[in-house]
């Protein structure tokens, strides 16, 4: 039927592409992806806008007061006249409840990661990462409104006695694993029979009992510890690594995840356990996403306000000594947001711009640590495809 | 190593896995629980005549003739208490001059105590603030006053290694003697009747507007300010979002141009969130002056800015998420790309970008820092819809921090935190747990 129409109401030519009609769509098809496009390089431009009038307002700064009292000294007196605008104890306060957070955040986190691709079967594992969301999801402020009404009265009141709590549930555990671990370890060369097992269970004895006097030595020093204030970084760390880790646990749990059955698969065949092949053999492949995990979180806690604003105690000093967690410190993202309210009336001063110097400062940061983390995973992702 | 050594140490990583999942959920627990029970005492407590007679006052709720009633109960009760102030007062007119002074101090202690109580006591004269007009609003508050008019707290310095510690002295002995002495045990006895306390199921504190910087009533306007951020914010960010997942997926070639676009993406959504509100004064405010000073309007910019990133990524796996075979029948049928994206691959993946956007909206809502230097105000009235452009705003997120750190009365006032937060936790996780219930019939329905 060489003249049928497919539909009687249109003439057949509505179905002929003439050139006319393919101009029209070419036209159409150039402008809207080049509306598309523009649209879609919005983004670059913001991310441009941002540093360039972050920048703008940060360097004034530094060709008023130089870079050496920023970035050495500590004494912070911007509303003094003259002002003195040392960062380096902000600086520091920053790292310091940075490192905190990551040090409680990364081995929960991997080790959540970890049970979540491989130890927890998926019925279970549905109900596990709302929970992860879920902490993701609860506002900044609620956590820094926890961290100052809740949890530092609690610190400051029932401080050693969380502090023993807090040393016997983690280090317990281990204290016995480890315990035994380095008891097989000793034995394990002798020859085999009732003798060996007679030593081992002396040596388990032994060092379980050094063990628990260590543990009790410990604890009993934790428990005497009096927290004088519970605004202070142990409490900032502590809020801040709940509120990385659903960072952490989530990428490390894509990059554990992107490491193939296969190489898992061969490790059981050797006849590895589950514990073996996954620190052996899946980690060790994911080490670079779990890195990148690790990076993201970071970013997080550093670039976090409302928790350290409110908890942290904002005494801009360089603890004593240097590794006390239980003072008062002050932090960058705090300083911006408390300093500003005073500063904004000074548009033009020192004392406005080095609010801005410290947003560059973050803004870098950020900014290399993303780099470096996306240069690790796409690297990874390159080295599990290729091999 | 031993065989055995070897199954504990699987089992106990087993366990260390699963452990730190369940310390996961406790600390969500920790930090939920106390929040919602808090929050709840802020619209479910016990409430007193002086809270039923600051509602009828100031917002013409309540019974007329019982408020009159219980008034007229509540002051027969009272007027004992006043008449033992004035027997005191006359007694102190007799006292020789330095006795009188002694007495002075402590009698201004209790009178400031029973106003705080009752509000501003006979011969007094009107408070010109709001909140010395008013007795106690709430019974536990009233409790708490009463410990305080019974006891005088002193500090035991005694062990010079240990902080001090409190201990209380019944204040009665400070007035043994006086016309003043009956005062206590009348007051413990019949505190109940000065105040009539009520279980009161106060669902003004959510639609109320605030009176006197929070110190009573609700919390309205905070609730509408967060609304209009999160709102304006989605407003930008939602279309340019989707787009922007539209090109990334459909259109942009694999070169270098595109990958620095992707890395541009992942930057911002890097970018501290205090950064943002440095970029919003700094760019909207003060260089294109979007509006005199902060507005609605910038910091719903400033936000959407932020949560455009997050938007982008949802939408662009959303698309990714749309079955191959769609496209390709699509296609295979003859319509251009352009019609495929919006007639097959949009309406298949709306839900999945829809959950994108309901994540970013309850980010948006959360999110303080970069509304501090661009839209928020910590005391203000509600602003109508017209005044967005303007006008700046109180928002829950701001006002959290803003009455538990830097209110005069923060300690006093801890229940309308409480409650402020509890209302932004409740918005930010039932959007959150509409979209992740709104994924799971996804993934079931693309499952088949």
């Amino acid at each position: 039927m060489p003249n049928a129409t497919l539909d009687s109401g249109k003439k057949p030519d509505a179905f002929v592409l003439t050139p006319e009609k393919l101009r029209r769509q070419r036209i159409a098809k150039f402008f809207g992806e080049g509306f598309l496009l523009v649209v879609a390089s919005f983004v670059a431009i913001v991310v441009l806008f941002i540093f360039y009038f972050v920048a703008v307002d940060a360097i004034p700064f530094f060709q008023q007061r130089g870079f050496t009292e920023f970035f050495t000294s500590t004494s912070w007196y911007p509303a003094d006249e003259p002002g003195e605008f040392g960062a380096l104890a902000i600086i520091y306060g920053s790292g310091m409840v940075t490192i905190g957070s990551a040090l409680i955040a990364v081995p929960l986190g991997i080790s959540a990661a970890i049970c979540l691709s491989d130890v927890l079967p998926f019925s279970v594992r549905q109900y596990a990462k709302p929970v992860i969301e879920m902490l993701a999801a609860i506002p900044s402020v609620a956590y820094g409104f926890f961290a100052l009404v809740i949890f530092a009265p609690l610190l400051q009141n029932y401080g050693g006695p969380i502090l023993m709590w807090a040393w016997w549930l983690i280090a317990g555990p281990f204290v016995l694993l480890a315990v035994i671990v380095v008891a097989d370890l000793i034995t394990s060369g002798d020859g085999g029979g009732s003798e060996r097992k007679t030593i081992r269970w002396t040596v388990t004895g032994v060092l379980g009992i050094l063990a628990l006097v260590f543990l009790f030595w410990v604890g009993n020093a934790l428990n005497a510890i009096q927290i004088l204030s519970g605004t202070n970084a142990l409490n900032v760390s502590l809020i801040l690594s709940f509120m990385a880790l659903p960072t952490i646990v989530s990428v490390s749990e894509d990059s554990l995840q992107a490491v193939g059955r296969e190489l898992r698969e061969g490790s059981y065949a050797l006849g590895a356990t589950r514990a073996e092949t996954i620190v052996k053999t899946v980690l060790p492949a994911a080490s670079s996403g779990i890195l990148a995990a690790v990076i993201l979180g970071i970013m997080r806690a550093i670039g976090e306000t409302m928790v350290v604003w409110m908890a942290s105690g904002n005494s801009s000093h360089i603890p004593d000594p240097w590794y006390n967690y239980l003072d008062s410190i002050r932090t960058l993202t705090a300083t911006i947001a408390g300093d500003m309210g005073e500063a904004d009336q000074v548009t033009g001063s020192a004392r406005y711009h080095v609010l801005f110097a410290m947003g560059l400062l973050l803004l870098v940061f950020s900014f290399i640590c993303n780099l470096v983390s996306e240069r690790i995973v796409v690297r990874q992702r390159k080295i599990l495809a290729g091999e | 190593m031993d065989l055995g050594t070897r199954k504990i140490l699987d089992r106990s990583f087993t366990a260390v896995g699963v452990t730190s999942i369940l310390l996961m959920a406790t600390a969500l627990l920790v930090v939920i629980v106390p929040i919602f029970t808090g929050g709840i005492g802020a619209i479910f407590f016990k409430g007193t005549i002086e809270h039923r007679k600051l509602q009828y006052n100031e917002f013409g709720k309540g019974d007329l003739d019982v408020l009159q009633r219980q008034i007229v109960e509540t002051d027969s009760y009272r007027e004992k208490v006043f008449r033992m102030l004035e027997a005191f007062e006359v007694e102190m007119e007799l006292m020789e001059p330095d006795e009188r002074s002694a007495y002075s101090p402590k009698y201004k202690k209790v009178r400031d105590l029973l106003s705080h109580l009752f509000g501003p006591l006979p011969g007094e004269m009107e408070p010109i603030l709001l909140r010395y007009q008013y007795g106690v609003t709430r019974w536990d508050e009233a409790e708490e006053s009463l410990h305080k008019l019974m006891f005088v707290t002193k500090w035991d310095y005694s062990n010079p290694d240990e902080m001090a510690k409190p201990y209380f002295v019944p204040r009665s002995e400070e007035f043994e003697g006086t016309a003043l002495a009956g005062l206590f045990p009348y007051m413990e006895s019949n505190l109940e009747n000065m105040l009539l306390p009520e279980q009161t199921f106060y669902w003004g504190f959510i639609t109320e507007r605030s009176l006197d910087a929070h110190i009573f009533g609700g919390i309205w306007a905070e609730i509408q300010g967060t609304f209009f951020l999160a709102v304006g914010a989605m407003l930008f960010a939602f279309p340019l979002g989707v787009i922007a997942a539209i090109y990334f997926t459909e259109y942009a070639k694999d070169n270098f141009f595109t990958s620095i676009l992707r890395s541009a993406n992942s930057t911002l959504a890097g970018v501290p969130s205090i950064v943002f509100g440095l970029f919003g004064l700094a760019f909207f405010i003060n260089t294109v002056k979007v509006s005199e000073s902060k507005s609605v309007l910038a910091g719903s910019l400033t936000l959407a800015i932020m949560i455009l990133p997050t938007i982008i990524r949802a939408a662009e796996e959303a698309i990714l998420a749309v079955p191959k075979t769609y496209k390709e029948a699509s296609l295979g049928l003859g319509s251009t790309k352009w019609r495929t994206i919006m007639t097959v691959i949009l309406p298949a993946a709306l839900p999945g970008i829809i959950t994108g956007g309901i994540i970013s909206l309850g980010r948006a809502a959360g999110e303080t820092a970069p509304i501090i230097f661009t839209a928020a105000v910590s005391v203000g009235a509600t602003i109508g819809l017209a005044d967005v452009f303007s006008s700046p705003t109180p928002a829950l997120s701001w006002n959290i921090y803003n009455l538990a750190s830097e209110h005069e009365a923060a300690n006093e006032i801890r229940h309308v935190q409480y409650g402020m937060v509890l209302a932004l936790i409740s918005i930010v996780l039932l959007l959150n747990l509409s979209a992740i219930l709104l994924r799971a019939r996804i993934s079931k329905k693309l499952k088949g």
